[in-house]
């Protein structure tokens, strides 16, 4: 019984060796002007894992880039838009995994972090792959309340544990 | 002339200084400077220091005073290109020049306090503040007494829109970024509700997208209480210093 238990756990979370997040878009919500993106690209670049931050100025957009080989803390660069002021609206990140199952409620762990699938395709997830980060912080508040509400099929999209975020396949 | 309810980013410092030329009825230019320090804490909490720094006395300039101003945060709606926030502050100072007029003033002129409410929309390229505050005078020590004739209390109230000009479209950070702005502010004493509202239209350039320059004219619309020199041009500079401290 128990080592049915285990191969069905590991059947739905797995560990991954070898992959990685390469880089992360980031849209920022609450400012226009372009002091108020200097401000967050200030912010975001003094994460110790990030490599180099672009701005697209005119959608008050990031694209940050990771160094490789360094863990990344997804809920690092949430802190730091919040600090600069601002609300994070959507983040998408590019990662590269190596045949990952992608089907809702299940997950895998990168960096001491659980990443859920929820609102994905079943599908087989090979190389460099965009997810966007569905909890709440991550989304504008429209769409976090349309997501709360399917609790019912993600059980643990309302759970408060910091170190597991939901992701969707685009 | 009056904040946003918007606060600095966390663990940025901030330099202002403040040069206002104030005109008197028979012509006399008052000129005033305050240098400002700010620190922004995190990203609920913002204070401020100044000193008040005059030619009013004779025998030229002269430091008259200080203040500590705080700034909270307390509410914050964000959306693409959207925010609508709330803060509360408060400010007190000290100044020992002589009280020469009902208006009272505690950012330069009065020693006393304040404390009020902002609130900032903020749509796309256009920003609406209102601010609301009660503000309460005291003698200026050592030597002047505030008159018991006089109200050392009054409520202020203001109305500012700014909007973004220019650039049109982004291209760089280096882009000077002009604003052009107008603000309503109002004042009414509680005991004798004498009050006056002047308007001030002012335009802003924001250099690097760091450094920034306003340029404004403050001109009173009405009044029935005395005020010595309500009238003039101000002009400010500022700096912001991101990341700090740690």
């Amino acid at each position: 019984m128990k080592k049915l238990l285990t191969i069905t756990l590991l059947l739905f979370i797995t560990t991954i060796a070898n992959s990685q997040i390469i880089r992360a878009e980031l849209t920022a919500t609450g400012l226009t002007c372009s002091m108020c993106s200097k401000a967050t690209y200030n912010q975001l670049i003094s994460i110790p894992e990030v490599e180099k931050v672009e701005t697209d100025l005119n959608n008050t957009a990031f694209i940050i880039h990771f160094k490789s080989n360094t863990p990344v803390t997804i809920s690092n660069l949430k802190k730091k838009v919040e600090d600069a002021g601002f609300a994070v609206g959507e983040l998408i990140v590019l990662l590269k995994l190596d045949n990952q199952v992608a089907e809702n409620n299940t997950s895998f762990v990168i960096d001491n972090n659980t990443y859920t699938f929820m609102e994905t395709k079943s599908s087989n997830l090979n190389g460099e792959v965009k997810l966007k980060i569905m909890d709440k912080g991550y989304v504008v508040d429209k769409e976090f309340k349309k997501l709360s509400n399917m609790t019912k099929q993600y059980p643990s999209y309302v759970g408060t544990n910091k170190n597991t975020y939901h992701i969707k396949t685009l | 002339m009056t904040e946003p309810a918007s606060n600095m980013p966390a663990k940025s410092f901030g330099i202002r200084n403040m040069n206002a030329f104030m005109f008197e009825a028979d012509g006399k230019l008052n000129y005033h400077n305050m240098p400002e320090v700010m620190w922004g804490i995190n990203k609920e909490w913002m204070v401020h220091a100044q000193g008040f720094i005059s030619n009013r006395q004779d025998g030229g300039f002269e430091t008259e005073g200080g203040s500590l101003y705080a700034k909270y945060r307390f509410f914050s709606k964000d959306d693409l290109k959207k925010h609508f926030r709330m803060a509360l502050y408060g400010r007190y100072s000290f100044n020992r020049a002589d009280i020469h007029q009902q208006e009272i003033e505690t950012m330069g002129h009065n020693t006393g306090f304040e404390a009020g409410f902002i609130a900032t929309q903020l749509l796309h390229k256009v920003a609406v503040s209102s601010s609301l505050s009660y503000e309460r005078a005291l003698d200026n020590k050592p030597n002047y007494k505030f008159p018991i004739t006089e109200s050392n209390s009054a409520m202020n109230y203001t109305l500012s829109v700014g909007k973004l000009m220019l650039p049109k479209v982004y291209t760089s950070y280096k882009q000077v970024n002009l604003n052009l702005m107008l603000e309503l502010l109002g004042q009414r004493l509680n005991d004798n509700k004498k009050s006056y509202l002047d308007i001030a239209p002012s335009v802003q350039f924001i250099i690097n997208s760091q450094a920034r320059i306003d340029l404004a004219y403050r001109q009173e619309l009405y009044s029935t209480m005395i005020r010595t020199a309500p009238n003039g041009v101000i002009l400010k500079f500022e700096y912001t210093f991101f990341n700090a401290f740690k």
